[in-house]
């Protein structure tokens, strides 16, 4: 019999309880172990790579959110400066508006006020004018003139007044 | 010439073909003896009625392929265990450099063989037996490819002729016999029966006793036909794992005798033509032998992973009858 294909059940049974008694040992104390951390492993890869895309989602939303609120900023600063700037606008003018009626006023009152200091001054120097007539009056009265210097006196008398009145 | 007439003396050319059997056979002689084994021994036969000088007499004593399945069995264990029980512990995710070759087998046969053929359900509890298949056709291939023992026998036999060692000392009987256990049929046909039962044991676990001998043929067929199918269908399930037991064992012996053969023609060229010839063939030789045993390392990988790729499908066809 060719050696190579000899049975040996000896060799045969020892095999047997070699093989299962390695098959328990590993199973026990390698194999199981082994799966169940590599499926722990796969889960947290797994679980973690889930999270991450998620929270990418989410980041996006966040993003998404914000340029909105700044948007919403902007827009409700652009309107409340041009909101001021129309009040400021408006009110400057009312301002200015005020200002312009007062001093129309004041200047309507100066006015009026210069008009009445003026009949004032008018009937003050057509009194005085009465006076210094009266008074030339009584000058030439008084003193011993010719007719035509006494005429021609009061002519220039007369004048002074009108140019006095002229210039007041 | 020296060399030649020496070599001549103990070498002819028509003893290669013997020489690399021996190479590869089992050890005719236990390395071992030990009392309780022989009496166990015999206490066995006698309950079945094997005499002594029967073909089949089961003798329990440690030849060289039980002292190699120890051997191999321990460096399976101590290597596999020490990694996988220090890559879990640490808690790193980052596995060292001989753990992350254990783990791309582990996962390759996960997610290639044991779901694609058992299922994704079905594969955990299957999963032990045929990563330990694997394994440990693996470390039998690749033990057989280390000449360690070569060495022993050398020192044993240096240590003899220089009466250093007795006649009978274990370094020089272990260098007796072949180094590859999955090169011996019985250690073989000893996986191919477990990959047997389990594959019935997976089949009747799914669908019970009864029904599981029933979807041996497939139902629906005219009945004459079931004469021919349901012999043909059972003689298959015992040819499987005999085709399991040869291929592994053939590949191993195959390639382990040509290796011996390949460097027999130093010697045969040496005693035939004298001391230069074997000289000159020396590089071819050798250089033949390297190349040879790297195609052996990859046999070697190749026939653990047809064994457990085989078991794994034999075990899902046991349980997803597709008819």
């Amino acid at each position: 019999m060719n050696p190579l294909l000899t049975p040996e059940l000896g060799t045969y049974v020892w095999s047997l309880v070699i093989f299962m008694t390695v098959l328990f040992v590993l199973r026990k104390y390698a194999w199981n172990p082994l799966l169940d951390f590599l499926e722990e492993r796969e889960k947290d890869i797994a679980e973690s790579l889930k999270m991450a895309e998620s929270a990418k989602t989410d980041l996006e939303q966040i993003k998404d959110e914000s340029e909105k609120i700044l948007n919403e900023a902007k827009k409700e600063g652009k309107a409340i400066v041009g909101d001021s700037k129309l009040r400021a606008e408006e009110s400057a003018a009312k301002i200015l508006n005020d200002a312009k009626a007062k001093s129309n006023e004041f200047l309507d009152d100066a006015k009026s006020k210069i008009e009445i200091e003026k009949k004032r001054a008018i009937k003050e120097i057509k009194e005085e004018v009465v006076d210094l007539s009266l008074e030339l009056a009584t000058k030439v009265l008084q003193r011993n003139v010719k007719d035509d210097d006494n005429s021609k006196f009061i002519k220039s008398s007369l004048e002074a007044v009108k140019v006095d009145e002229a210039k007041s | 010439m020296f060399i030649a007439e020496k070599v001549g003396k103990e070498w002819t050319m028509d003893q290669a073909p013997q020489y690399a059997i021996d190479h590869v056979a089992n050890s005719k002689k236990n390395i071992f003896e030990f009392e309780f084994l022989n009496s166990l021994s015999e206490k066995i036969s006698n309950f079945f009625g094997i005499s002594s000088e029967s073909l089949f007499y089961i003798d329990l004593g440690i030849s060289k392929h039980v002292f190699l399945l120890f051997f191999v069995s321990f460096i399976v264990v101590s290597t596999i265990v020490t990694l996988i029980q220090g890559y879990i512990s640490h808690k790193k995710n980052i596995p060292n450099k001989f753990m992350s070759i254990i783990e791309m087998f582990v996962i390759y046969l996960r997610d290639d063989v044991l779901k694609n053929f058992i299922g994704d359900k079905e594969y955990r509890s299957w999963a032990p037996l045929v990563y330990t298949i694997f394994f440990f056709v693996l470390f039998g291939n690749v033990l057989g490819l280390i000449p360690i023992f070569d060495l022993t026998g050398l020192i044993g036999k240096i240590g003899y002729k220089a009466e250093m060692l007795g006649k009978d000392n274990i370094l020089y009987l272990l260098s007796k016999g072949g180094h590859t256990v999955t090169a011996n049929v019985n250690v073989t046909f000893a996986i191919a029966t477990i990959t047997f039962v389990a594959f019935i044991a997976a089949g009747i676990q799914k669908y019970g006793f009864v029904q599981h001998w029933k979807n041996l043929a497939p139902s629906g067929l005219p009945w004459p036909l079931y004469f021919v199918v349901v012999p043909i269908e059972f003689m298959g399930l015992f040819i499987r794992p005999l085709a399991l037991t040869l291929r592994l064992a053939g590949n191993m012996m195959g390639g382990h005798i040509a290796l011996i053969i390949f460097i027999t023609f130093i010697f045969s060229a040496t005693a035939e033509l004298g001391g230069l010839a074997g000289f000159g063939i020396a590089p071819f030789s050798i250089s033949l032998a390297l190349g040879l045993t790297m195609l052996e390392l990859l046999v070697a990988v190749i026939q653990a992973y047809v064994f457990a790729l085989l078991t794994a499908v034999f075990i899902g066809m046991a349980i997803h009858v597709d008819h």
